[in-house]
């Protein structure tokens, strides 16, 4: 990559030159970091303060040190630990499901035809669904009683299946519904970076020989793998979020059998009003999932490199 | 020779067809659950949950006239456009730079910078949203669309910078350095090289920033009280509705209505995005 | 000479504009810096505005329909109501009125709520403080005392009803009788509902699969399903918390209540375990069950709107819950309006809100809206034309209303009352589903609720 001066000299326009281009490198990460520095450091300090501290639910401000009381009830509390689990369950299943669904639909759609374009617009749709309209149209197409799929399956002669009541059955149903809403995100930016592939090299490959299995495998894969891990990275941080979903469809239940992390903290924040805890607890989970991040980071740079 | 060429021809062209087809079966099995919204939208309460569903039934759109008036929705379908492009534009431009920085550009301590960024996207929401508030209140801000803007932001530029960030690794490194040796300085590479040519990534990064921004529930429930509140919020007090039961009716059809815009945008956007790829096709 | 007196004249006449001008902008002023707290409820040239935080599901309503009528008696009042969705209302509300100025004059807030909201020291004492706004015939004891107990917390009255709902049992006559049972009256016990309850499940059309059933419910993962088995809990005279708000419920009585209520699913209809709110008025709505056990603000959607309903008013029936071994049961859910202490316009906020649970303002709110009334006056009275569904509905909430203040039907009355909820819901719910017995679920929601409450 080219360099505009050399490092290694104090002369003076040089020294100016090189703090130019320092400049003018930094200049690229100003816009963000200035912003997220505004908005993320009061609200992240707030956080970690509070998680240390008793809240005076008269001034939402901190009283007195508890120092880790809070961590230690976070990691001792059996269903914070049990919504964790059930958390990496649903996280094993769905993140795996959708990139691959995704990456083959983009596939598919990338085909050249007129309605290209409508069909990738219309597979935005499940997308843009309002969380709560989502959860709620798939509990009623659910529901053992008067759902679609039940109907319909029960015309196959299949028993009335109890989606939302079983415990696996409803962990079933919420990676089918966040499938079925976050594949299309996989399939666009994966379609988008099909598109942006630099079509020689899939020419050269064409001229050597090489059939559909070795093109994929030794050619689109690994100049993929940056969008692949890209996708992989922000579907997960996404994933660890879901709440919405599960608060429409099951409410976290039967009992705890999908109550995921981010909804149990909810509840603890909005309906118990424990703050503080639910701050110490938001706590441990960035820290789980900062450290997870960064082993899928590492992994996805040695891919990059070996490609 | 020649029929073998041809049966190879036709060969290409089935497996061009069935790759259409199954794209397009695809697209039709995902969209059945919201083709059913479409449908409960136009359907009188009493008859979303019969048993088996009603499939033939006289269809109303007393949902959309009585109901959406009752409940501001154009107000809040307003709030909600300005709040998600206005956040996915800022995004935009702020994470693709960054994540350009990050992709291309050697600076110490970048890399660190970048993912503690990602990081960011780690908290739970819940935990963000309240001092948000409690900093919004003290500045006067509450209730404002800058806010929401700005809350918006925080999750959405970590989300572009990364997704960009792998785009731009892509690129080959030449692009640079042939703009550079031309006498450009990096931003003017940057915009007038680096820019175009990865509008796809781009645009479908706006695409789906736009998405998040318009769905997003948590921060608008606590930031906002009325003058900018935004369509989930709407959807999530019908949904809600603890005095009469949810009028599922109104669900699908502010469901339906919200799902519109988005999908308009996209259909325009895609075909600038397809020409846009043309014309990179043709300089190669 | 003219000349000098025209000009003295003009001097004249600019000067006493000027006295005048400065005059007006000092009343102006002075006015809002030395004008009775209250601020009046307003004149003609200096209206009051007041906001006022709600549940998003009748805000509108209010915004809509309460308010102009408001209007006709105090047109100086303007009045914006927010709706928020009632799973961050409270939250929504303790934000706001722990700030220094706070957004909101009313808040309405749910029964568990006014503990905690009151504890901030946030809201207004009514009975003290608006004493001197209160008119003279308001009538504090015309209330049954259980709606008004919503709104007191340790001694002070901090808000009064406005929406005054209960946990009732609703019947679909025609089921009962197509069954062959009879009808229950507000003498059903629960030894009898659960005789009855085998019957109710039928193959009405004949193709060898039940479609009726005998009840539904909430038995979901909700804070507002541990209400069902509480109620039958109060029903036989035992409660939720003690004197000491120590754990009440984990003994027999305890166990037999939750037991009643997992004891349901079997005679409620498929995927019952998943039903909550929604889905089990629907069930009714659609003519599917015999029974339901919801809150009476139903009714209207229920048994007379045919946009949303099959069924009709000669068919449902509403009534107290089955009785227990020492009374019928009812559950109260009481939507209180309170008023913010750091308001600067407490009186037009108390103008409001006693105009709504004033004698004159309940008969109207329940004649046109449909709203449900908390006092004695207005449960007696005759509903108007139009509003005739409302007579079943009165005769049942005066009944409700007795009960629940006999067998202290509610809540816990503490600031941590939500969170004492939460942990009943999630252990209930893992009851209901099957996932462990009714004495496991409540041993273990006994041992955290004692631990929340030290």
């Amino acid at each position: 990559m080219a360099r505009l001066s050399s490092q290694t000299t104090t002369h003076p326009s040089r020294r100016r030159t090189h703090t130019i281009d320092l400049f003018s490198r930094w200049s690229f990460l100003t816009p963000a970091t200035v912003i997220l520095v505004a908005v993320l450091a009061y609200p992240i300090i707030y956080t970690i303060v509070i998680s240390f501290s008793e809240l005076s639910l008269a001034t939402f401000s901190p009283t007195s040190w508890v120092g880790l009381d809070h961590y230690i009830d976070a990691l001792t509390n059996r269903n914070f630990l049990n919504s964790i689990l059930v958390t990496g369950v649903y996280l094993l299943f769905a993140l795996p499901i959708q990139m691959l669904l995704g990456f083959g639909t983009a596939f598919l759609m990338n085909a050249e035809w007129k309605g290209r374009g409508v069909v990738r617009a219309l597979f935005l749709i499940p997308m843009v669904v309002a969380p709560v309209v989502a959860g709620g149209i798939w509990r009623q197409l659910l529901d053992p009683l008067w759902g679609a799929v039940n109907w319909f399956i029960g015309l196959f002669g299949a028993p009335a299946l109890d989606w939302l009541g079983d415990p696996t059955l409803a962990m079933i149903t919420i990676v089918l519904i966040d499938t079925w809403r976050w594949t299309p995100f996989v399939a666009l930016i994966a379609a988008a970076a099909m598109l942006s592939l630099p079509s020689d090299v899939f020419e050269a490959a064409r001229i050597d020989g090489a059939n559909w299995w070795q093109t994929l495998t030794k050619v689109t894969i690994p100049l993929l793998t940056p969008i692949i891990a890209a996708t992989f990275v922000v579907r997960w941080l996404g994933a660890v979020k879901m709440f919405d979903i599960v608060l429409a469809s099951t409410k976290g239940g039967p009992g705890q059998a999908t109550n995921v992390v981010n909804l149990y903290i909810y509840e603890e924040a909005f309906r118990g009003l424990h703050f503080a805890e639910a701050s110490a607890m938001s706590v441990v989970v960035l820290v789980i999932t900062m450290v997870l991040t960064a082993v899928f980071l590492r992994m996805s740079n040695k891919l990059e490199e070996k490609f | 020779m020649s029929i073998a060429v041809r049966s190879h021809r036709t060969q290409k062209r089935t497996a061009h067809l069935v790759r259409i087809w199954a794209g397009v079966i695809v697209c039709l099995l995902f969209l059945f659950p919201v083709l059913w919204m479409v449908m409960t939208s136009f359907k009188l309460p009493k008859d979303i949950f019969t048993v088996p569903p009603t499939i033939f039934f006289t269809p109303t759109i007393e949902t959309y006239t009585s109901y959406l008036q009752y409940a501001d929705v154009p107000q809040r379908m307003l709030n909600t456009v300005i709040v998600a492009f206005g956040a996915s534009i800022v995004s935009i431009v702020a994470g693709a730079m960054a994540g350009y920085a990050l992709a291309r550009i050697r600076i110490r301590g970048a890399a660190t910078l970048g993912v503690l960024i990602l990081a960011s996207r780690g908290v739970p929401p819940i935990a963000l949203a309240v001092p948000m508030f409690l900093v919004a209140r003290n500045l006067g801000l509450a209730d404002t669309h800058i806010v929401l803007i700005l809350a918006y932001c925080s999750f959405l530029i970590p989300y572009v910078m990364w997704l960009l960030r792998g785009f731009f690794v892509a690129l080959p490194k030449e692009l640079e350095e042939a703009a550079q040796l031309d006498g450009c300085s990096r931003m003017g590479a940057f915009f007038r090289i680096i820019v175009p040519i990865s509008l796809p990534g781009i645009v479908s990064a706006l695409i789906f920033s736009v998405i998040l921004a318009w769905e997003e529930l948590l921060f608008a429930l606590v930031l906002t009280n009325n003058f900018a509140t935004t369509i989930p919020v709407a959807v999530a007090g019908i949904a809600g509705d603890t005095v009469n039961g949810a009028n599922w009716g109104a669900l699908a059809a502010v469901g339906t209505l919200t799902v519109i815009p988005v999908v308009i945008f996209a259909l325009l956007v895609q075909k600038w995005l397809i020409r846009g790829m043309a014309e990179g096709a043709t300089k190669g | 000479m003219t000349h000098t007196l025209r000009k003295t004249a003009r001097r004249a006449v600019i000067g006493g504009l000027l006295a005048t001008a400065m005059v007006v902008v000092a009343g102006c002023s002075s006015g809002s810096a030395g004008a009775p707290e209250g601020g009046g409820v307003g004149t003609a040239d200096k209206p009051v505005s007041i906001r006022m935080i709600a549940n998003e599901a009748f805000a509108n309503q209010w915004q809509e329909l309460m308010v102009p009528e408001f209007n006709k008696d105090f047109p100086n009042i303007k009045v914006q109501i927010d709706g928020v969705p009632y799973a961050e209302l409270l939250a929504k509300s303790m934000l706001d009125q722990t700030g220094a100025k706070p957004t909101y004059d009313v808040i309405i807030a749910d029964d568990p709520w006014i503990p905690q909201l009151a504890q901030t020291g946030s809201l207004l004492d009514l009975k003290k403080d608006a004493k001197e706004w209160t008119a003279d015939d308001y009538d504090w004891d015309d209330f049954y005392a259980a709606p008004l107990a919503a709104g007191e917390w340790d001694g002070v009255q901090y808000g009064v009803p406005v929406r005054s709902n209960l946990l009732l049992m609703f019947t679909n006559k025609k089921l009962y009788q197509d069954a062959g049972v009879p009808v229950p009256t507000d003498k059903l016990t629960w030894d009898e509902f659960f005789e009855q309850a085998p019957k109710l499940v039928r193959d009405t059309d004949g193709d060898g699969k039940d479609d009726v059933w005998a009840t539904d419910t909430y038995f979901t993962r909700d804070s507002l399903t541990p209400t069902i088995w509480q109620t039958v809990l109060n029903s036989d005279g035992g409660q939720l918390l003690d004197k000491d708000n120590k754990p009440a419920f984990d003994n027999a009585d305890g166990v037999k209540a939750l037991q009643t209520q997992i004891d349901m699913i079997e005679f409620a209809p498929p995927g019952a375990s998943t039903h909550g709110f929604n889905e089990s008025l629907e069930a009714f709505r659609q003519g599917k069950v015999a029974s339901l056990f919801m809150w009476g603000s139903v009714f209207k959607g229920t048994a007379v709107d045919t946009d949303t309903t099959t069924l009709t008013p000669d068919q449902v029936g509403i009534q107290v819950m089955p009785a227990g071994e020492k009374m019928a049961g009812a559950h109260r859910g009481i939507w209180s309006a309170a008023v913010s202490a750091k308001s600067p316009n407490a009186e037009a906020a108390w103008a409001l809100t006693q105009w709504l649970s004033s004698k004159k303002g309940e008969v109207w709110q329940a004649n046109k809206l449909g709203v449900f009334p908390a006092r004695k006056s207005t449960l007696a009275s005759t509903p108007e034309a139009g509003s005739e569904w409302l007579a079943p509905v009165f005769t049942a909430l005066a009944e409700g209303f007795q009960v629940a203040g006999e067998g202290e039907m509610w809540r816990p009355r503490l600031p941590e009352s939500d969170a004492v909820q939460q942990i009943l819901a999630t252990e209930t719910a893992r009851a209901t589903s099957g996932e462990i017995s009714a004495k496991e679920a409540l041993d273990n929601a006994a041992d955290q609720v004692e631990k929340l409450l030290g």
